[in-house]
């Protein structure tokens, strides 16, 4: 037997089954460039009848934060919560049990490999549309820190989904609490508005949620702010997600071996 | 000993508060599993198998009752234990179907804790035994069910286990994957010494592959007995289904007995101890107007309602 190899090399099968379906990441690609170019027009006209700022964002910095707050949001697996809680529901997972290696751990791994692939076509994307509708942004030594700030993004939603799909353990019509989910991620998680153009009870809310460390801190980055507290706040975020994820997995298998699938 | 039980008992609550409602799925189940034999572990649907299977793989706890594993409490012990048995459970697929199976053998060895020398050579190894190496580079997607099974069982032998637990793994197969699956499964047990863990609802997977059969019902053993034995007294029957270009009458056959008789077809059971299957072809075949002829094993539920009208000892 060898040292534990399972991480990567699920995550790298993953990141391969995500460039064989070419069909899926050509379509979240073409969805992305549209969103995003929709939204900066919006975002433009915003910030051009505001004066030329919006909650100090200008139009560059406001189409580099739509650009990547997208492209950690679009590069997820968009059913990724509700099949997490179907294969909990319908007993799949136990099946999962059967293997030498922590459920929750195989199936992080083969989420970030799966979005890893997307990710880096979103941003590539997403760089060459803000660099030739907007400009380069005002510090592109920001872009340095968003690029791993991107990934812990995708991370902490892939391991915050994990906690929250695994209320299905426990409630088999979770339905609402992925709804629910999704929503607060698009709002205090700064997916649609960056956080400071929320009213002020909402951002200091947002502020205090793990949702911002999913869109609002690599947009943010992206956007020319260079606020490496920010990646230290996500490393901090994926850390007590984790915990969370893994203390509601521990408990929903034991319960699965208890009251069974 | 590959796998022992002791009195074991599962029982499953449902419903809320004032409403709760028991259910036994496993009820005062003991069995003993030697190293190296193949087992057909039957019964009718809702009947324990399941559940048992469960809980001897660890992924359920039972209510009360002792098993060991491989010398392991599965409930206790479960990853240590999953290490060292492979696991086949019908329609779940072991493979990830935009991949090929060596793709998904690679990640499967990581998580086995096979290095890569290892997973090379096992993977060459399986290719050989299974005779199903061409079949590895293509996607599984692909692939036809049988093409499918014979990579999923080679994933499920990757990390070479002890004991190979099959539930149902012959489903939807043509005649000839089935022959081919149940073969493969005999010489994987006969080159290996792997310990076969079968159920399965089609009696010819219990005659061709399994040395011992268990039957249970109501989650207890009811029938426990050598195939050959068995074979003997409750696989006796063979139906045989004949299709009539015309009508005609049947001839007169010893050990026979005629289940149905239409103008187009006859539905006969045969008492192979009595009349050998060739005999009464060859009759059938030279006194009847035959358009098509089929011979079948009895449905399950026919060998376990056998089993209850058994004298008892």
């Amino acid at each position: 037997m060898s040292r534990r190899r399972w991480p990567e090399v699920t995550a790298g099968t993953a990141a391969l089954r995500a460039v064989a379906e070419r069909g899926g990441l050509a379509i979240a690609l073409v969805f992305y460039v549209l969103v995003v170019a929709v939204l900066a027009a919006l975002w433009r006209a915003a910030v051009d009848s505001n004066g030329g700022e919006v909650a100090g964002y200008t139009v560059v910095a406001i189409t580099w934060y739509a650009a990547m707050a997208e492209a950690v949001t679009v590069s997820l697996n968009q059913r990724m919560i509700r099949e997490i809680g179907d294969d909990i529901g319908s007993g799949a997972v136990a099946v999962e049990l059967l293997r030498p290696a922590p459920v929750l751990g195989v199936r992080v791994a083969g989420a970030l490999g799966r979005t890893l692939p997307r990710l880096a076509a979103c941003c590539a994307a997403g760089a060459v549309l803000g660099l030739v509708t907007a400009g380069v942004p005002e510090r592109p030594a920001a872009l340095a820190l968003a690029v791993p700030s991107a990934v812990l993004a995708v991370a902490c939603n892939i391991v915050a989904q994990h906690a929250f799909a695994g209320v299905a353990f426990w409630w088999r019509d979770a339905g609402s609490a992925w709804f629910l989910y999704q929503k607060l991620v698009f709002i205090v998680g700064g997916m649609l508005i960056p956080l400071e153009a929320l009213p002020g009870w909402l951002e200091a809310t947002a502020r205090l949620l793990p949702f911002r460390a999913m869109a609002y801190a690599p947009a943010r980055l992206a956007a020319g702010h260079v606020e490496p507290v920010l990646l230290l706040e996500q490393v901090a975020w994926l850390a007590l997600l984790a915990l969370a994820a893994g203390a509601v997995f521990r408990a929903g298998e034991r319960r699965l071996q208890v009251v069974g699938g | 000993m590959a796998i022992e039980v002791r009195h074991l008992t599962k029982v499953f609550e449902t419903g809320r508060r004032r409403a709760v409602r028991r259910v036994e799925a496993v009820s005062d189940l003991s069995l003993t599993v030697y190293p190296g034999e193949r087992l057909a572990y039957i019964g009718p649907n809702g009947a324990g198998k399941s559940t048992s299977i469960k809980i001897l793989t660890g992924i359920l706890h039972p209510t009360s009752g002792e098993a060991r594993v491989l010398g392991l409490v599965p409930w206790l012990e479960r990853r240590r234990l999953a290490a060292r048995i492979g696991t086949l459970f019908g329609q779940r697929s072991l493979l990830w179907f935009e991949l090929t199976p060596r793709q998904s053998y690679r990640m499967l060895a990581a998580i086995y804790g096979l290095d890569r020398a290892q997973e090379h050579a096992r993977v060459a190894d399986l290719a050989d035994l299974l005779e199903a190496g061409d079949l590895f580079d293509l996607p599984v997607r692909n692939l036809s069910l049988g093409q499918r099974m014979r990579c999923e069982l080679a994933a499920c032998m990757l990390h070479e286990p002890d004991i190979l637990f099959l539930d149902e793994p012959t489903i939807g197969l043509d005649l000839l994957a089935k022959q081919r699956f149940r073969e493969l499964l005999v010489r994987l047990n006969a080159e290996r010494r792997t310990t076969i863990f079968l159920t399965s609802h089609d009696v010819a997977d219990i005659e061709h592959v399994a040395q011992r059969a268990v039957v249970i019902n109501h989650g207890a053993v009811i029938y426990d007995s050598e195939v050959a034995a068995m074979r003997r007294t409750l696989l006796s029957t063979k139906l045989v289904e004949v299709g009539l270009s015309e009508p005609a009458p049947l001839p007169s056959t010893a050990g026979v007995t005629v289940l149905e008789h239409t103008e187009t077809a006859v539905k006969l059971s045969v008492d192979t101890a009595v009349r050998s299957i060739r005999s009464v072809l060859d009759e059938l075949l030279d006194g009847l107007p035959v358009s098509d002829i089929s011979v079948l094993d009895p449905p399950l539920e026919q060998v376990i309602a056998a089993i209850y009208a058994r004298p008892r000892a």
